[in-house]
Formats: structure tokens, sequence, C-alpha cells
């Protein structure tokens, strides 16, 4: 065993769990967006707090302004998802979706949730319904930081052994591009472990 | 019968092989992590179809399809991938994708994938 009790196993089938989810929450925006989008591979990384301040001090620009919209949900695996888009993809997005020039500051906040609430209920639906569980969301909220980080101090003390993954969303027609982090408890990483050698026992049966 | 299967990962790989021998329990099969390797198996093996994911690291399934075309304008390429966008759709088709498939696959969906192949 490595990484923290998930093995190269573990790894391998949460990528490709995260890939499928991955395509049907692109599919989903592409129809909203009416646009081809780019998909990436995701990135797995297992941390602990500051491994994930690394992580995203290395992803993302400090001296940008982003829109950060985070959704916790709950159930046998828990944990928060986080979209973040930088404030001209955000302009963008809000212009296309409300068919405008000159989108309000409201607008797009709106048009930010909306946008982050199909991206989290596919994605993480389409991974529970693949480990045969479910969870529960949470209202999303959206906050714009300007070289702040992404996690609160306070908000770090919820968490000790993360697994991070992330992937960029990119909608090169309409000039929108996003990263999607979610970011599991400890409890998760029992769980998903569990869910993982269900999937992998019936896999090889 | 010789079937390269191509994913980076192992799971999907795992899974599609699975479906494919309850069907064709005989297939030679061969396994390629990424586009790059596939497209040099395909040149030495020649296999008669090959299952190809599109995202992959070093070298993705658009351009693989694309390099197995060139080498052979008649190959029996599926793509069986998590993008399940109509454009990419069309995309690998334009490229000479025989079919596409959404992942992840599943004895049914193998099924029909294979009674539209020529053996």
């Amino acid at each position: 065993m490595q990484n923290n009790e998930f093995s190269s196993d573990h790894l391998d089938v949460l990528k490709e769990l995260m890939n499928i989810a991955m395509g049907n929450a692109t599919a989903n925006i592409a129809d909203l967006l009416q646009a081809f989008g780019t998909m990436h591979i995701p990135h797995l990384q297992i941390s602990d707090v500051d491994g994930l301040k690394n992580y995203i001090k290395m992803t993302i620009s400090s001296e940008d302004e982003y829109y950060v919209t985070k959704q916790l949900f709950g159930g046998k695996i828990g944990g928060e998802f986080i979209f973040l888009v930088n404030k001209e993809s955000a302009i963008n997005l809000g212009n296309y979706l409300y068919d405008t020039v000159k989108v309000s500051d409201a607008d797009i906040m709106d048009a930010v949730i909306e946008l982050t609430n199909i991206l989290s209920s596919t994605t993480i639906g389409r991974l529970t319904d693949e480990l045969n569980t479910k969870v529960q969301f949470f209202a999303p909220y959206t906050e714009v930081v300007s070289g702040d980080p992404l996690i609160s101090e306070e908000e770090t003390l919820n968490y000790h052994k993360i697994i991070i993954i992330s992937t960029v969303l990119e909608f090169q027609k309409h000039k929108i591009s996003g990263q999607i982090f979610i970011l599991s408890r400890d409890e998760m990483i029992i769980s998903l472990r569990e869910l993982i050698d269900q999937k992998l026992e019936e896999l090889y049966s | 019968m010789k079937i390269l299967v191509v994913d980076d990962s192992k799971l999907a790989r795992l899974t599609l092989i699975k479906t494919l021998k309850e069907h064709e329990p005989s297939a030679d099969i061969i396994e390629a992590e990424n586009g790059d390797i596939a497209v040099e198996l395909y040149k030495a093996k020649s296999p008669c179809v090959v299952f190809l994911d599109l995202t992959m690291p070093v070298m993705d399934g658009y351009e693989a399809l694309k390099l197995i075309m060139e080498i052979n304008p008649r190959a029996q390429v599926v793509v069986v991938s998590a993008d399940i966008q109509m454009q990419a759709q069309a995309l690998v088709l334009a490229l000479g994708a025989k079919l596409m498939v959404p992942k992840p696959i599943n004895s049914d969906k193998m099924l029909a994938v294979l009674q539209q192949l020529v053996f």
C-alpha cells in the first residue's frame, strides 16, 4: 500500500471514474454553452493541508481575481466541490448565458452558480452512481477572491488527509475556462477505498 | 483475431477486455496505455480492431486515430470515451472511426459494437 492507504490500483480506478464523470459534466456544459469543450486528464493527489496549499499556489495565479463557488456534499463519501473561474471567463459566461454584452455582477454570480450546480451534480452524481452509493448536496455559494488563498485557514481545520482531484474545463469558443477541485475529508478516504474495493471485486469476480 | 485495447487506465482496459472476452473468448488481446504505443503496436501487429480511448497522456486518441487511419485507411477503430459531446463524436467519425461508444462499456454495448464490425 502507498499514498496514505490508497494503492496505485485505487488511484487508477478513481482517476478513471473521474474521467467518466468529467466527460458527462463536460457534455452537459457543452449543451448549455452550445460549444465544444476540451476535456483534460484529471489530476489526482493525496495530500495533507500543506500539500493542498502548495498545489493551489502552483495552479492558481495569486494576481488574478476569481469567482470561487463552493458546494459541500455528504453521505458515504463527503467533501467539497470547488469551481474556480477567473473574472474574464466569468464575465464571458454571464454575457453568453444572458445574451448581453454588459452583464451585471449579480447575473455573473448567478451564471457561475448555475454552471457549478450542473458541474457538481453531474460529476459527483456520476461518481456515486459508478460506486453504487449516493450523496446529498448542500447549497453552493460564490465569492470573489482576489489574491487570497482559495481555502481559508479556518477551512483547513476540516482537512487533514485530503484527496485532491482537479481538472481544467475549457470552452475556447466563448473564452471560458475554469478549474475544478474536489476535496475529500479524512473519513471519505476510508469509505472511498471500501467502495473502490467493492468495484474491483465485482470486476475480478 | 487480434484486438488492440488502448487506454491509460488499467481499470478501463480491464473492463473492456472482460466484456470483450464474454463475446469473443478466443480473441488475442494486445494492450497499450497511450496513443503513441498504440500506433507502434498497430504498425507491428496489424490488429483487426482497435478500441481507443480519447483522453490520454503522451498522445491522445484523436492523434492516434489520425495516424492509424493513415497507416490503414480501412482500419476498424472503435472509440470508447467518457467525452460524450456530439462534436467529439462527429470529429472521431470524420477522422475515420467506425463507431464511438460512451464509457463505461458493458456487455450489451460490446455486443452491439461487435455486431457492427467485420471479422
